[in-house]
């Protein structure tokens, strides 16, 4: 063996990078982003298909003349893919280093808690968002061939895309701390989906029908990614259920939504780095 | 550069209100060498081992590699520092290279170094195809990656946590053949329960009972306090058991090896021995009156059964 190789000793940052690097590379392989990203192409690219197959003019009487109206309903869906990628990735993201041997593998080299977390967190959010860019881009495509490209509004897209990058990141801190607390990556990733779209959801829905705004739900709060593009955008609606009886339906603005979402990424994110440098190997 | 080393003093670690996993364990080695981590299940040997990398953190107590602490200071502390412990798996997605760069890269090589250690571990340990997922090896070729990844960079100290375990005898050899040559010049700390492996490669040895320490020493010494106290005996004709046990009233124990070979038990004092000598050439024609070699299996028991229990 002799004298060992040269080495030199790298930032926090330098290992950031590699290991966002690695993680993103074992990432874009798995099963599960495969899966998911092939079944939102896969649900985007009927979506599309039905509406060329319906015609341009029927599309646009339906969507009233709008381009807004087009892409706001179409990407409507854009909270629950990110929050199924945040499951996904972000699930497992804690608990897998203490109940798998890829743990064994990378716990014991020199690296920081917090350069790991922090690479594992930046890769989670590139492949969600590799998600929600694919959903975005078949919106992007519709809009196109319906609307016509000069139609397209770039700017309330790159808002909304903006809302999407934040909420995924604070959608991954939710799930990066639900993971702390399950020895089993899958009950991580099953109670993420079932708390933050489920549980949220639901609370959500019963909350407005006391009629309270459910200001605290980040699922309300995703709302305002497709919202921002709604050009008729309305806060607070009024349904009738009857006789003087009213049913409120509360929609996030962009402002309130980036709002909501920024307490979420500000509480969950540190909490998520403090239970990872506060767990022990089994 | 300060010379390596691994050290724990009072390193007492709880779970829950359970009794210690680990209680009080102190001792320190510095240099170069090898030192087996001997105990049967449940000792305390693994926790050790990953309280030594600040995958657990103590009760009460230190532990320090190179003199530092790896829960304080975990980057550098194990800079210099290859582990093996439990079971680690590269991500299955992995190539064997990309999961060899990831861990040179993190220790700092540049693509060169990577590239030339990469080169370095296939020849050691004849590792399977770089180009293969992580997924696909067998238990075996997994654990040579998983050694390889521990000598990525040449670190100074070696924590191994059954390096054998799931390799084959062939492949065992040439993991023991390269921790001997390791030894000379890095510090080797290895749990086993193979003892042809610890016997091969250690020269310190440390008795493991129910989380304290109950012998520590070098690998000659507890070779002479066992062998001292045995003998082995080969005849030149068929010799019946029972007719070696009444040879002499010194004889504790005799242990049939073959129908001429023979390993007794005594007190270890020189007249018992003179008596035994006595009494075999009056019962055959001798062709070996020798101290017993080593086997660590009856050091292992004679520790752990002369240790104080529950």
């Amino acid at each position: 063996m002799g004298q060992g190789p040269s080495r030199r000793e790298l930032s926090d940052f330098e290992q950031w990078r590699i290991v966002t690097r690695s993680q993103l590379a074992h990432y874009v392989r798995t099963y599960r982003f495969l899966g998911l990203i092939g079944f939102v192409a896969l649900i985007s690219g009927f979506d599309l298909g039905f509406q060329i197959h319906a015609g341009v003019a029927i599309v646009q009487q339906e969507q009233l003349h709008k381009v807004s109206e087009y892409l706001s309903n179409f990407l409507d869906n854009t909270g629950l893919w990110v929050v199924l990628a945040a499951a996904f990735f972000g699930g497992d993201a804690l608990s897998v280093d203490f109940s798998t041997g890829s743990g064994y593998f990378m716990l014991v080299q020199p690296v920081r808690r917090g350069s790991l977390l922090a690479g594992r967190y930046t890769a989670a959010t590139l492949v969600t968002l590799a998600i929600v860019g694919v959903y975005y881009a078949f919106g992007l495509i519709g809009s196109a061939y319906f609307f016509g490209a000069a139609a397209v509004p770039w700017v309330d897209v790159g808002l909304s895309l903006g809302l999407g990058v934040l909420f995924s990141l604070a959608a991954l801190s939710v799930a990066f701390t639900i993971s702390a607390f399950f020895k089993s990556p899958s009950a991580g990733v099953l109670v993420t989906i079932l708390a933050v779209y489920v549980g949220f959801f639901t609370l959500q829905q019963v909350v407005e029908l006391a009629g309270y705004e459910p200001f605290w739900s980040l699922t309300y709060a995703g709302g305002a990614m497709a919202a921002i593009l709604d050009t008729d955008f309305v806060h607070i609606q009024a349904v009738p259920l009857g006789e003087d009886q009213y049913y409120t339906i509360w929609s996030a603005s962009a402002v309130e939504g980036g709002i909501i979402m920024a307490v979420y990424l500000l509480v969950f994110l540190p909490l998520s780095v403090v239970l990872y440098h506060q767990k022990e190997s089994q | 550069m300060t010379a390596a080393s691994i050290e724990v003093a009072g390193l007492t670690k709880s779970f829950g209100g359970r009794r210690p996993a680990v209680y009080d364990l102190t001792f320190r080695y510095e240099g170069s060498g090898a030192i087996g981590y001997l105990g049967p299940n449940g000792a305390g040997k693994t926790t050790t081992l990953k309280l030594l990398v600040g995958l657990l953190r103590p009760t009460s107590g230190q532990a320090r590699l190179n003199d530092l602490d790896p829960v304080a200071d975990r980057k550098h502390a194990l800079a210099s520092v290859g582990a093996v412990i439990e079971t680690p798996e590269p991500y299955d997605t992995m190539t064997v290279y990309e999961a060899l760069e990831t861990v040179g890269a993190l220790r700092g090589l540049d693509p060169d170094g990577i590239d030339s250690e990469i080169d370095r571990c296939h020849e050691v340990l004849e590792l399977p195809a770089l180009a293969a997922r992580c997924g696909g090896l067998s238990k075996g070729e997994r654990q040579r990656v998983v050694l390889a990844a521990a000598l990525m960079g040449d670190p100074t100290v070696l924590l191994l946590d059954e390096p054998t375990d799931g390799l084959d005898p062939a492949e065992r050899v040439l993991v023991r053949n390269l921790l001997t040559r390791l030894k000379k010049d890095h510090l080797i700390l290895m749990s086993s329960h193979l003892m042809g492996d610890i016997t091969e490669v250690c020269d310190h040895l440390i008795f493991l009972r129910q989380g304290t320490i109950v012998l520590r020493d070098s690998v000659a010494a507890v070779a002479a306090r066992i062998t001292q106290r045995q003998l082995d005996v080969e005849f030149a004709q068929v010799v019946p058991v029972a007719a070696l046990v009444a040879i002499a009233p010194v004889v504790q124990q005799v242990a049939a090896l073959t129908d001429r070979r023979f390993r007794l038990t005594f007190d270890g004092s020189l007249e018992g021995r003179t008596q035994i000598l006595d009494g075999c050439r009056r019962l055959a024609p001798l062709l070996r009156f020798t101290d017993a070699t080593l086997v660590l299996e009856d050091a292992y028991l004679d520790v752990i059964a002369s240790s104080p229990g529950e």
